[in-house]
């Protein structure tokens, strides 16, 4: 079990290239259902979840996002529903909410990569646009989309950069 | 590099990719506002690819060596600091290029 944990941490991309075959239903069931594991402060489910499979929509949602370079057969949006976060006291600029963001995204993306899906998460669109076009209820605004297909053979080089720190230089160990 | 002169307008563009080619520029000037600034040229260079893209089925034979350079001349994912020295080179590059394609298309080194 835990080896197929880590081998699925260790070989999980992000998927910027994917083909035409479609997401079973159930197979976005199942990355779905797999946020509700993620872990979130306090279980206060400050999150929404929009699922976009038809293709038009898809296409207007790929149009309005700028770093969506993949072209995917379904996505999720995750939102955060700001009028639930206010309730709870929480400051218009806490990190809490969006925090919770990143959980969710990285379990779906893990469980994605481990039922055999391609996935990328997506972070460069228009709020404001997105929002419009799914329709979504004042107060909730998407934060981040989970792009979800079958990889293509071939992908986009990941981003490389000279000159960064190695890994072990991020890293602090106690106070040393 | 042969010359072909453009003689005549060729319509390229259908109103659907133009667009999605409309509302990506304008919702990438909006994102730019919050992003790295390194991701401006990307952004730019991932309209020219794709605008390339959409224009090159019905481009002429003359057009469609210098679509597939600028396709090929960045990928998606390319930033400065990926390769500092060679990416204002290469961009220099793809600008000479496409100077070298207007002074062929549109007549400039012939004489008045």
């Amino acid at each position: 079990m835990n080896d197929a944990v880590l081998c699925a941490v260790r070989t999980r991309r992000v998927a910027r290239a994917l083909t035409d075959a479609p997401v079973e239903h159930d197979q976005l069931r199942t990355v779905l259902d797999s946020a509700r594991y993620a872990p979130h402060a306090g279980n206060r489910r400050l999150h929404r979840y929009v699922v976009v499979t038809r293709p038009p929509l898809l296409r207007a949602v790929r149009m309005v996002s700028p770093g969506m370079i993949q072209r995917p057969m379904a996505a999720i949006v995750v939102c955060i529903d700001w009028a639930q976060v206010h309730s709870y006291g929480f400051a218009a600029e806490s990190p809490g909410p969006y925090i919770d963001v990143g959980t969710a995204a990285a379990i779906m993306l893990l469980t994605a990569h481990s039922i055999g899906l391609g996935a990328g998460p997506v972070t460069s669109f228009s709020r404001t646009a997105l929002a419009t076009i799914l329709k979504l209820p004042a107060g909730v605004r998407p934060e981040l989309i989970i792009c979800l297909g079958h990889a293509a053979t071939v992908q986009p080089p990941a981003m490389r950069r000279q000159g960064g720190p190695r890994w072990d230089e991020l890293i602090q160990w106690e106070r040393d | 590099m042969s010359c072909h002169a453009e003689d005549e307008s060729v319509r390229v563009l259908d109103e659907g990719d133009g667009v999605e080619l409309l509302v990506y520029l304008v919702t990438a000037a909006r994102t730019q506002v919050d992003e790295a600034a390194e991701y401006a040229p990307m952004r730019l260079l991932t309209a020219a690819g794709r605008l390339a893209e959409m224009v090159e089925p019905n481009a002429s034979p003359g057009l469609r060596p210098l679509l597939r350079d600028i396709r090929q001349g960045f990928s998606e994912t390319a930033v400065q600091a990926g390769d500092p020295s060679r990416y204002v080179e290469r961009l220099d590059a793809l600008c000479r290029r496409v100077a070298e394609y207007l002074v062929c298309s549109l007549g400039l080194d012939r004489s008045p």
